[in-house]
């Protein structure tokens, strides 16, 4: 008990003197976890509009594939890109493996079905006169689009807090792909995988604590965003 | 006479049950036609294809002359107006649904403030302009939407159930609203309603549907019976027809053909009967009346014919009608 007291207690300190090294793996997995949600959003919050507004041959299919998609382990993931990114890979000639740019691109693989699925389910589950009201005033496809994006925004709103959400809990394909090199690739959860197995507790306690905190600061907004929705 | 819609062979089938069945219809441009019928006959089904949100299964469906395959252009869109039975406003204040409504019709950001006052000052909500949408009540909310449908002056205006869920007065300032819209020349008003009475006296034409076919009846004083020769037996009363027709489960008798007297006329009507009167209502500026002979009639009569006739609730009543008044089905 005193172990767990005296790395609480550890870790706090490390919270509070806003050490420099601590902060700067939580910097690295916001802003990483920040550009994948914003990349893999740009994508599939307009992907899932589309798909839901449209009728079309193999729409059962590509749902899905987002489903099996939803439920792939990350890392899986992380194999995949792995292979796709090393030296020896058909991408190996981009230098990506081991930067900060994979873990981006194995954070938005991971978070696009769930954004997509959630924008898809914002148009599905909005009011079923919402979509004839539009093109009864003259809403054309694009503009039909860009009214429905509108009038569920606060939906697509949490889409993209839950994918960010999720990407900052990623460890299995950040690990794969980022290498957890410090100062470089090193993120809150694949730091708090190495410092426990390291022995140093207290840091891995500290950054879940800080991880902690954001997961509560995204969910309080996601909560106000819905309690906004109603 | 333009004609605002061609029908043709057009059917509509849900989850394989023929829902809308109608060989040939033509709706007359510049007229205030009602769509009547009872719940499930088909008006909605129909309003959708007018207004070109749900396509027919089968047939073919022309606007002003034009058939439409793929999608209507966005001056054949300008050309409708469309209101839901249930209106949806989007977020904002009902000046911001007009505004958006235009933007999407291609009105020029210039020309909306000055539509946007015309609309409202035609269903009287000014002074609501600026007030959120969700916040309306049921008549306000139905008067915002057609402020919304009318802004970029369509030239048909289709109204799905306008007067459902809504008080007395509500009505009245509808029906207002609609008299005076059909009243603009060009216009075309199509309405849907169940209350027969009520699109009888707004309309000019109406059109009757039962299980999604048009029928030529008036769905009003519609009685069921069994026809034996010339002579319609509804089990109450005995109602003489034409004797054209051999087979019906069903007669209708025009409450505009119904002639109402105090006393027997004696006349070459053959269907006279007699009967108390019950109900007495004023209905776009026209007289309501029920009389109950038995089976229960509804007659039309005029505000003047009403005062020549003195009448009040339970006075006895002579109603007459000839058999070329009764249609079969």
């Amino acid at each position: 008990m005193s172990f767990f007291a005296d790395s609480f207690s550890a870790a706090v300190d490390l919270i509070t003197a806003f050490d420099p090294a601590l902060y700067q793996v939580v910097f690295n997995s916001v802003s990483i976890s920040l550009f994948a949600t914003l990349i893999a959003g740009a994508v599939a919050i307009p992907a899932g509009i589309v798909m839901a507004l449209n009728q079309f041959l193999g729409k059962q299919v590509i749902q899905h594939i987002l489903n099996t998609l939803m439920a792939m382990p990350t890392v899986l993931i992380g194999l995949l890109l792995y292979g796709l990114l090393s030296r020896l890979g058909p991408l190996g000639h981009l230098e990506l493996l081991y930067t900060p740019t994979a873990i981006i691109i194995a954070e938005a693989i991971l978070i696009f079905p769930i954004m997509m699925n959630l924008a898809i389910a914002a148009v599905t589950t909005a009011d079923p006169r919402l979509v004839p009201t539009l093109i009864s005033l003259g809403a054309k496809p694009f503009a039909l689009a860009i009214q429905v994006a509108k009038q569920t925004r606060f939906i697509m709103l949490a889409a993209l807090i839950t994918g960010f959400g999720r990407a900052i809990g990623e460890v299995g394909a950040a690990m794969m792909v980022g290498g957890n090199i410090e100062g470089y690739t090193r993120t809150m959860t694949t730091a708090i995988a190495l410092e426990t197995s390291k022995g140093e507790f207290e840091v891995g306690l500290a950054l879940g604590l800080l991880l902690l905190i954001i997961a509560f600061f995204v969910n309080f907004i996601l909560s106000l965003l819905q309690r906004e929705n109603r | 006479m333009t004609a605002a819609y061609q029908l043709n062979k057009i059917k509509v089938f849900h989850q394989q049950q023929c829902s809308l069945d109608i060989p040939q219809l033509t709706i007359e441009a510049d007229h205030c036609i009602a769509l009547l019928g009872d719940n499930g006959a088909g008006k909605s089904t129909l309003l959708n294809l007018l207004a070109y949100l749900n396509r027919p299964s089968e047939g073919e469906l022309q606007l002003m002359g034009h058939t439409i395959k793929s999608g209507l252009s966005s001056a054949q869109r300008q050309t409708i107006g469309y209101v839901d039975q249930q209106p949806f406003l989007l977020s904002g204040s009902i000046s911001d649904n007009i505004a958006l409504a235009l933007k999407l019709q291609g009105i020029p950001a210039a020309q909306r403030p000055q539509r946007i006052d015309n609309a409202l000052q035609q269903v009287n909500l000014n002074h609501l302009a600026s007030q959120s949408a969700n916040t309306l009540s049921g008549g306000e909310l139905k008067r915002a939407a057609i402020a919304r449908a009318i802004a970029h002056d369509p030239q048909i205006l289709l109204l799905d159930e306008p007067f459902s869920h809504l008080d007395q007065s509500h009505i009245q300032q509808l029906e207002l609203i609609i008299e005076n819209l059909a009243a603009q020349t060009g216009k075309t008003v199509i309405f849907s309603t169940h209350d027969r009475l009520q699109g009888a006296a707004l309309a000019d034409i109406t059109i009757n549907l039962i299980q999604g076919k048009i029928t030529k009846s008036p769905l009003l004083n519609v009685f069921h019976g069994q026809l034996n020769d010339k002579t319609f037996n509804t089990g109450k009363l005995s109602i003489q027809t034409t004797g054209q027709q051999k087979k019906a489960n069903h007669v209708a008798i025009d409450p505009h053909e119904i002639i109402i007297s105090t006393e027997v006329l004696d006349s070459s009507m053959r269907n006279n009967f007699s009967g108390r009167l019950t109900t007495i209502s004023e209905e776009a500026g026209t007289i309501h009346l029920t009389i109950d002979c038995q089976e229960r009639f509804y007659a039309i009569i005029s505000p003047e014919s009403l005062q020549i006739l003195g009448l009040s609730i339970g006075d006895k009543l002579c109603l007459s009608f000839k058999s070329t008044a009764v249609s079969l089905f």
